[in-house]
This record gives C-alpha cells, sequence and structure tokens, in this order.
C-alpha cells in the first residue's frame, strides 16, 4: 500500500487538488442558484486576491496617470484655444436645446404625476478611476478605485458622458469590481429607440454587447440607437447603450435573432467612468442650476424658435422640402385638384399678397420651406423626455 | 569517472531559484495580467500566470510542485474575474502537471522545446478551461478560438523571451 501511494503519489496529488476544487465549484454553484450569492469563503479569496493585486495596480496606474498628467497639462497644449472656442459654441447650442426641452420636460412631469408614474433621474454620481482588469478575455470585470468608503454598493449603474458601461459586481474596501455590459454573464433591460422593442442585454464570445432572444423583425436596422429601458433597477430609463450594428439569427432558435450592437461608451478603453449613487423623481441642484441658467440665457430665443416650430406645424405649406422641385404641389400635374396660384395683380399695391411682408416664422405661407425642426440630442441622462411608455 | 543514476541526474538538473523570486515573480505575473489588458486593450494575447506556471514546473521537474502552483495561480485569476473560483485553478492545476511530467522527459533547456510546450500547454490550458465552463458548470459559454489561438502564440513568445531572463536568476551550485 506505501508503495502504491508512493509511486502514484504525483497523480494522487493531482487528482487531490482537481476533486477538491471540483468541490468547490459545486458548492459555489449550490450557493449562486438559491440565489446566495458567493458564500463567506469564496469573498474571502476574493477579498485577498483584490488586497494583493490592487496596491501595486494603483501604483502602476497612478505612475502612469503622473505621466500623462504632465504630458497633458506642459507639453501637449496645442490647439487648447480652438478646443475652447468649440467647446464654448458646443456649450451654447446645447444650453438653446435644453432650453426648448424644458417645456416639455416640465409637461411630461406633469403627465407622470398625472398616471402616478415618477421618472428616476440621475441625482448623484461618483467619478471613478479605472485601474485594472480581471486578466482574462473570458470575464469582462476591471476593478474601480472608489469602494464602499466612498458609499459605492453592489449593483450600482456605472456610465460614461457617452453610455452605460456596467454595474458593480463585488465592493471592497477602497476598490470595487465592475462587471461590463459586454460580459456574457451580464444582463441589462434595453429598448430600441424607433421600434420600441425591447430585451435582454448580454455580451458574447468576442466581448461585443448583444440582445439576445429577440423575435425576428424587419423594422431592426442598423444604426438604430439602443437605450435603456429601465425595468432592471439597476440603470435609470434612457440612458444610451449603442447602435445595431448587425442582425444575426439565433443559433438555437428558429424564429430569433440576435442583435448585435456598437456600444455607445468605449469599452475597450475605459480611464474614468461614473457611478451612480443615488436616483431621484427630481433634478439635482447642479442639473436645476443648470436648467435655470439656460432658461435664463436662451429661453426667449428658444420660445421664439418654439413658436415659429409650432406655426411651421399648423399652418399648411405649397413647398414641401422633402419633394422635387417638379412635383412640387404649386408644379403637380397630375393632381387633379391643383392648387390654383394667385392671379397676378393688375395694380399692385402694399396689399397685394406678394408685397406683404409675412410674419417671422411664419414662412411657409410665402411659399418657402418650411423650417427645419433643430436636431436636439437626446436629453442629458437621466433626463429623458418622456416617451409614453410605462415601466 | 563517477556515474549518476537517473535519480540522481534528476536532481542535478533540477533548477533552484532564490526565496524572492519564488514569491515575487508569481506575484507580478497575475497583476501585470490585470493591468496590461487595460493598457492594451483586445490585444492582450496572453496569460502571464500560465507561462510562469510551465516556467516553474519545467525548472523544478517536480508534478506536485507544479500543480500547486498552477492551482494556487489559477484561484488567484478566478478570484479577479467574479467568474466561479476553480475555473482557472482546475485547468492550471493540469497545466502545471502537466508541464512537470513533460520536464522530465525531454530536454527542458531547449528553446523550441520551450516554445512547443508552452503554446501546447496554453490550448491545453484553454480546452480544460471550456470543458470545465461547458460541462462541468453548464453555463452556455460562447468560445472564441480564434482569441484562444492568438493567446497560446503571444505565450509561446512572451516564453521565449522570459524564460531565459528567468534562468539568469537561478542558483549555481
Amino acid at each position: 500500500m506505501e508503495s502504491f501511494v508512493v509511486r502514484y503519489r504525483n497523480l494522487l496529488v493531482l487528482l487531490v487538488l482537481l476533486v477538491a476544487q471540483i468541490l468547490g465549484l459545486a458548492m459555489q454553484v449550490r450557493h449562486v442558484n438559491s440565489g446566495q450569492g458567493d458564500g463567506q469563503g469564496v469573498r474571502l479569496i476574493r477579498l485577498w486576491a483584490n488586497g494583493i493585486v490592487t496596491p501595486p495596480e494603483k501604483v502602476l496606474h497612478n505612475t502612469g496617470s503622473g505621466v500623462s498628467w504632465i504630458w497633458n497639462n506642459y507639453f501637449y497644449l496645442r490647439h487648447v484655444r480652438e478646443q475652447n472656442a468649440d467647446l464654448q459654441k458646443t456649450l451654447d447650442r446645447l444650453r438653446l436645446e435644453q432650453a426648448a426641452l424644458l417645456e416639455d420636460a416640465k409637461q411630461g412631469q406633469r403627465l407622470q404625476a398625472l398616471l402616478n408614474f415618477q421618472q428616476k433621474y440621475i441625482y448623484k454620481t461618483l467619478p471613478a478611476e479605472v485601474i485594472g482588469t480581471s486578466g482574462s478575455e473570458q470575464s469582462r470585470v476591471f476593478t474601480i478605485n472608489k469602494g464602499k468608503k466612498d458609499g459605492i454598493d453592489r449593483d450600482m449603474a456605472v456610465i460614461t458622458p457617452d453610455g452605460i458601461v456596467g454595474k458593480v459586481r463585488d465592493v471592497f474596501g477602497h476598490t470595487a469590481q465592475v462587471l461590463a455590459i459586454n460580459d456574457q454573464t451580464s444582463g441589462a433591460g434595453v429598448i430600441m429607440e424607433s421600434t420600441r422593442i425591447r430585451g435582454i442585454l448580454r455580451g458574447n464570445g468576442q466581448g461585443r454587447p448583444e440582445i439576445v432572444d429577440v423575435i425576428s423583425d424587419q423594422r431592426i436596422k442598423q444604426g438604430d440607437k439602443v437605450l435603456t429601458a429601465g425595468g432592471d433597477q439597476i440603470f435609470p430609463r434612457g440612458l444610451p447603450v449603442g447602435v445595431v450594428d448587425k442582425v444575426v439569427n439565433d443559433p438555437e432558435r428558429d424564429g430569433f435573432v440576435d442583435v448585435i450592437l456598437q456600444s455607445a461608451a468605449h469599452l475597450d478603453q475605459l480611464d474614468e467612468v461614473l457611478v451612480i449613487t443615488a436616483t431621484e423623481p427630481r433634478f439635482a441642484p447642479e442639473q436645476q442650476q443648470d436648467i435655470a441658467t439656460s432658461e435664463a440665457l436662451k429661453g426667449a430665443e428658444a420660445q421664439k424658435q418654439k413658436t415659429s416650430e409650432g406655426m411651421a406645424e399648423k399652418l399648411p405649406g405649397l413647398v414641401d422640402p422633402n419633394l422635387p422641385a417638379d412635383q412640387q404641389p404649386l408644379n403637380d400635374t397630375s393632381n387633379p385638384n391643383p392648387v390654383s396660384r394667385p392671379p397676378v395683380a393688375i395694380h399692385p399695391d402694399r396689399f397685394t399678397p406678394a408685397n406683404v411682408t409675412p410674419p417671422a416664422g411664419a414662412t411657409p405661407t410665402s411659399g418657402q420651406a418650411a423650417p427645419k425642426k433643430p436636431e436636439t440630442s437626446k436629453p442629458a441622462q437621466g433626463n429623458p423626455a418622456p416617451q409614453g411608455d410605462k415601466q | 569517472m563517477s556515474v549518476l543514476s537517473a535519480d540522481a541526474r534528476r536532481e542535478f538538473e533540477i533548477h533552484r531559484y532564490p526565496a524572492l523570486i519564488y514569491a515575487l515573480v508569481p506575484v507580478l505575473a497575475v497583476v501585470l495580467q490585470a493591468w496590461l489588458p487595460r493598457v492594451m486593450g483586445r490585444f492582450a494575447w496572453f496569460d502571464l500566470p500560465l507561462v510562469i506556471t510551465v516556467f516553474f514546473a519545467l525548472s523544478r521537474r517536480n508534478p506536485i510542485q507544479g500543480s500547486i502552483l498552477g492551482g494556487v495561480l489559477g484561484i488567484f485569476e478566478d478570484a479577479l474575474t467574479g467568474h466561479a473560483i476553480g475555473i482557472n485553478g482546475i485547468a492550471k492545476t493540469l497545466v502545471g502537471y502537466l508541464a512537470a511530467t513533460v520536464g522530465i522527459l525531454v530536454n527542458v533547456e531547449n528553446h523550441a522545446v520551450r516554445l512547443i510546450m508552452t503554446f501546447v500547454l496554453s490550448l491545453v490550458g484553454s480546452v480544460t478551461y471550456f470543458f470545465v465552463v461547458r460541462f462541468l458548470l453548464g453555463m452556455s459559454m460562447d468560445t472564441n478560438w480564434m482569441a484562444e489561438l492568438y493567446k497560446a502564440i503571444g505565450n509561446s513568445v512572451i516564453a521565449l523571451v522570459l524564460f531565459p531572463v528567468l534562468d539568469r536568476a537561478k542558483i549555481r551550485d
């Protein structure tokens, strides 16, 4: 017996190690299936691993950040003036758009109150820096430099100004692990902006986010915007997720497709993220201040623009901007009831239609194209315009 | 002239390193594995803990030590991924055992042998990983085999550069 153990000790040790780990896996699966999450032992291992890996990671990250800061703030200041001017113009435009959207938002809030439904707005966010990753292709988890002591908790949404990133999975003292939306075990409720098709977002083997189990629908087109649906109790409604890149048939189920997305946030190159630490059914003080500034600075201009848009929609147009010149209502010969041109005055005076100066903004009646509706971006994150569908 | 027995020759060929190397190199491998993908994005086609497991298993030529080192590094990696702990552990335990077992049989000083072994063992590690995920855990996980192939190539290239560097630290009698 002793010689057997001595002879096969290598193999026996291997078997013991493998069996121990398989049993450990079985126990973890049982824990997870019973909805208890990680057990104490597993959590302890994660804590130790994090405690050993995080300090050197922080040192590496801070060293890299320091070098980058010196470069960006002392050596690489070309084009800053031009960029500043561009940003000022953008800010100006956004202020105008915000002021224009304010009335709609207020009306939406009143309607929501009537429906006894309250939209959650992003009330408080905490900026954090990404300091490390899981180091595995199969796991899209990354570490941020903020933890429990900074007010981070499990299942908080993590976003960037471009779009959603993931949710907090594990929280430690000064760090936290975030599960990205392109991980295969992640899940988020999303909705396609134009078709209002809902689905579950998760990652695929290539590390790309996809909406799974969607019934095949011809209306889903490349470039369609995808937003958070808000039903998962993690991400507030209306945050950008990405755009449709391609639609592929579900290999396991006929009649279903997987919609692969181009994520709005740059998931492969994340440096800084925002953790949503609080959502409330009202705007944050900073947002309220920003709205007030926009209203004060651009309110009158936005109101004027809005009035002109309203008039343009209500008044009949003789010129359709979407039709070529030969098919305009005035020139359409196929129309059995053509629009009659006003007779030409023999003795024109100041009351002759052609000489009347049209009111500002009422251009369609004077035979010009209806003013184009301004290209407004979606409202700020967590501040989506109401879209009529309840969660 | 003294003639060495097979066991004595094996004992003679076992490489020994300072304790600091045993402690520092595996930790550094795990730290860099977690940090470098942040810098390199999706082009981080390597698995440094696996390369280190193969290196020490080949150098020590002890399957028990190889298995234990592989298991510990794998569990360490699992702890950072958020997945169940033991998936990488099982894969790397097997890799450490196989590397040490083969290391007894072949001349591990040869660079070509090291290159081929690292490549093959990387693929063995990937296959074991997906076996555990698919069949032991029953998880539906897509597999990107091209990425695994690139990773095996990346590991081989790193091994080609890293092994001679680490060899310099070995204790000479």
